[in-house]
């Protein structure tokens, strides 16, 4: 049973590194940069396709949860703590090893604030907002519920636009490697890229078995339950405020580590990250991805973020977005990667192969 | 069935030695990535500098390119975004393995690859105008377009001529406005003037008499306006509306005719710095720009059908810099030597100014390169 379950991950596992071996052996690793980057818009992905798909609750925020985690950790750790060195709690950080010492680019040294204190705190500053947040807006529904979202990523925009503190129009720079442990480091020297790779697949894993169990447990029933009828899940016992919002949360904390994480790669985070058009195009790929379907989510996430991260979709990207959201909702509200919509496919391989084993079975009648 | 499949085969066996002639012919020509936000909110910078890189291009390659080598330009478009700059940088230096790279358009962008173009020993000429671009000095990282810091000392030149001492300054809130209204604070205490007011309105602005009532309260002698959107006209509409009768001085950004068009009657007498693209017609013929701002504006605007602006310049010098540098240091100069031939280069014309490179100063322009213009019979004319 436990093996059934585990298979899509087996096979998933297997496909990173199959990924990794071909880019390194035809001495192409630069493709798993953009591989990487689309890794951690994944995991915002997989969380939304949680709350979207299996819950029912739409969100056109959660541009804005990845870029709370991105500009907290970019804000902590771009902070040359150097001349502030004496005062009491710098004191206390740098023995209780919360800082790192190094030297930037130009030779300057500089005394940063740790990744992981940065981390922790934009998880749960970014777990706070959603709780705070969510509970008035998802006792919207529907179009009330998609507009308050949508307002609280426009008001988000608008702050790391407009605040000095995060870099407003050009956001920050020059943001440190995340070293983790065992010499492991999430930065985008192209010395560290395949150990990059990894770290984004494990944490994509990660994400997704745990997201599998939650799908597959009480709680994942009882979200499904409030996906249907939150009368009837009301009436059957299920505490809807409550996992609506803990679902909701949960969500934003995916969105906020991938920024994180992606920040710290890309060394750099600008304001575009928060925009709506991001949110969008999040909401598009769960929908073309099949809604309450992790696997199609994670397939067309990868997919369709590596295309537009190598500017295959040139200057027609948010065109691109756009439309596949129109196309999936008028035509395939069910998302693109449904069993439903491949059975023309496998019918007709059905025919072919049984076409095959009936000429088969003449061709052997005939020697006998 | 097995004729098809022959065919295919065929086919595949045919294109084969097309894919590897194509990589063969690569060997003779000079790549150049340009990465540009032709869409997004940037687009006024981006689109015309794409549009002059790629004219700028076709002419070269069509007078046989540099040094007996082609031109190729791998134009991306990162429609403003900062993660799309990364990417397309480290696309552009790794895989494409590009000489040098033209843009981004905006500094947050340019502040973003900088480091990443460094790193991977890769020329990069900036459009953006922040002189962090440029400071602290990386090796390898240049940029075209003249300080906001001259900008703001210009203005200050004229004011004290005028007698000016209390100002009020009204700046959009985009990155533009900003670093604008940052400058003229810090600099206001060495020229001699008081900001008595500093207002920042939204850059979607459509009226702005709100927060120019609160400046004529203050009785200021002049006003300043530092933004690069339409709100540039209203200001002066505004101004006019409100009887307000002292000088208006706006920053670089007002160097488009199209808002002196939008402003009308209120535009007349508009102070403001600017590059001599502007007023290329009403240079001396013996100007070392003359020439060629002429030639540029007249390409531009036959080719395009629009007016010619200064961002497009700023595409035009980065890519006239390069082709200079790549001249200079000879047929097989690999990027460092060509690094090294643009620190040379010294009294270069472009579009922007006279550019002398050093080692220390990767910009090159000086205060100089801005002239400052006014607005008279509804054209810009040389303030004097």
């Amino acid at each position: 049973m436990a093996m059934k379950k585990y298979s899509p991950v087996l096979a998933l596992v297997i496909c990173v590194i199959i990924l990794q071996a071909i880019a390194s052996l035809a001495g192409r690793e630069y493709y798993l940069t953009q591989l990487t980057m689309s890794a951690y818009y994944c995991l915002v992905i997989l969380g939304l396709t949680v709350l979207m798909g299996y819950t029912g609750q739409i969100s056109l925020g959660h541009a804005a949860f990845f870029a709370m985690g991105g500009y907290t950790t970019a804000v902590m750790t771009t902070r040359n703590l150097i001349e502030m060195q004496g005062s009491a709690a710098v004191d206390l950080a740098v023995r209780l090893g919360l800082t790192v010492t190094e030297k930037n680019a130009y030779g300057v040294e500089i005394l940063h604030l740790s990744p992981w204190v940065s981390l922790v705190t934009a998880v749960c500053l970014t777990a706070a907002v959603a709780f705070f947040i969510g509970i008035p807006i998802l006792k919207l529904k529907g179009h009330y519920l998609a507009m308050a979202t949508l307002g609280f990523g426009i008001i988000i925009y608008r702050i790391v636009l407009g605040s000095r503190i995060f870099g407003e129009a050009d956001g920050i720079s020059d943001i440190p490697q995340f070293a983790l442990a065992g010499g492991l480091a999430v930065s985008g020297d192209p010395a560290l890229r395949v150990q990059n790779y990894y770290i984004a697949a494990v944490l994509v894993v990660a994400g997704v078995v745990l997201l599998m169990n939650l799908v597959d447990s009480r709680v994942g029933r009882a979200l499904r339950s409030i996906h249907g009828s939150e009368e009837a899940a009301n009436a059957m016992g299920v505490n809807v405020a409550r996992y609506k919002l803990l679902v909701f949360v949960l969500s934003a904390v995916f969105a906020c580590i991938a920024g994180v994480f992606l920040t710290h790669f890309n060394g750099g985070v600008g304001p575009s990250e928060a925009d709506v058009m991001k949110s969008v195009s999040y909401l598009a790929i769960v929908a073309v991805g099949g809604m309450a379907n992790l696997w199609g989510a994670l397939v067309m996430g990868i997919l369709l973020n590596y295309l537009s991260l190598r500017g295959y979709f040139g200057s027609y990207d948010e065109f691109v977005f756009g439309s596949i959201l129109i196309v999936i909702m008028l035509f395939f509200p069910n998302g693109l990667l449904k069993m439903e919509n491949f059975r023309w496919l496998s019918d007709a391989a059905a025919r072919v192969i049984n076409s095959y084993r009936a000429r088969g079975g003449e061709g052997k009648d005939g020697l006998s | 069935m097995s004729l098809k499949k022959i065919f295919i085969v065929m086919m595949c066996a045919c294109l084969i030695p097309a894919a590897f002639s194509c990589k063969k012919q690569s060997g003779e020509t000079i790549k150049i990535g340009a990465i540009f936000s032709v869409t997004g909110p940037a687009s006024f910078l981006g689109s015309p500098e794409a549009k002059t890189a790629k004219m700028m291009i076709d002419e070269i390659n069509g007078k046989g390119g540099v040094n007996g080598k082609e031109l190729k330009l791998i134009v991306k478009d990162s429609a403003g975004s900062p993660e799309k700059a990364i990417s397309f940088a480290k696309q552009l230096i790794e895989e494409d393995k590009v000489f040098a790279i033209i843009g981004p358009s905006t500094s947050g962008e340019s502040m973003k690859i900088k480091s990443i173009c460094e790193e991977g020993k890769t020329i990069l000429i900036s459009c953006a105008a922040a002189e962090v671009i440029v400071n602290p000095v990386a090796s390898y990282v240049f940029k075209s377009p003249q300080n906001d810091r001259f900008a703001a000392q210009k203005i200050y030149e004229v004011m004290k001529k005028m007698g000016i001492t209390r100002i009020g300054v009204v700046s959009s809130n985009d990155g533009f406005g900003l670093a604008g209204k940052g400058q003229l604070e810090k600099l206001a205490p060495a020229s001699g003037i008081t900001i008595l007011i500093s207002e920042v309105y939204d850059k979607k602005a459509t009226d702005l008499t709100g927060v120019l009532t609160k400046l004529k309260a203050k009785n200021v002698q002049a006003v300043v306006n530092w933004s690069i959107v339409p709100a540039q006209s209203i200001v002066a509409k505004n101004m006019k509306q409100l009887n307000m009768k002292v000088p208006l001085f706006q920053s670089h950004g007002f160097g488009n005719i199209k808002y002196v068009k939008e402003a009308g009657e209120a535009a007349e007498g508009i102070i403001f710095p600017a590059g001599r693209l502007l007023i290329a017609d009403s240079l001396p013929d013996n100007h070392p720009q003359k020439a060629l701002l002429m030639k540029y504006k007249n390409d531009y605007e036959s080719k395009y059908g629009e007016d010619a602006s200064t961002f497009g310049g700023h595409a035009y010098d980065s890519l006239l810099i390069l082709v200079e540098a790549i001249k200079k240091a000879g047929a097989d100069a690999d990027k460092e030597k060509v690094r090294d031939a643009i620190e040379d280069l010294k009294g270069l014309a472009g579009t922007g100014g006279i550019f002398n490179f050093s080692a220390t100063d990767h910009n090159g322009l000086d205060i100089n390169a801005f002239e400052m213009l006014t607005v008279k019979g509804g054209k810009f004319v040389k303030y004097e």
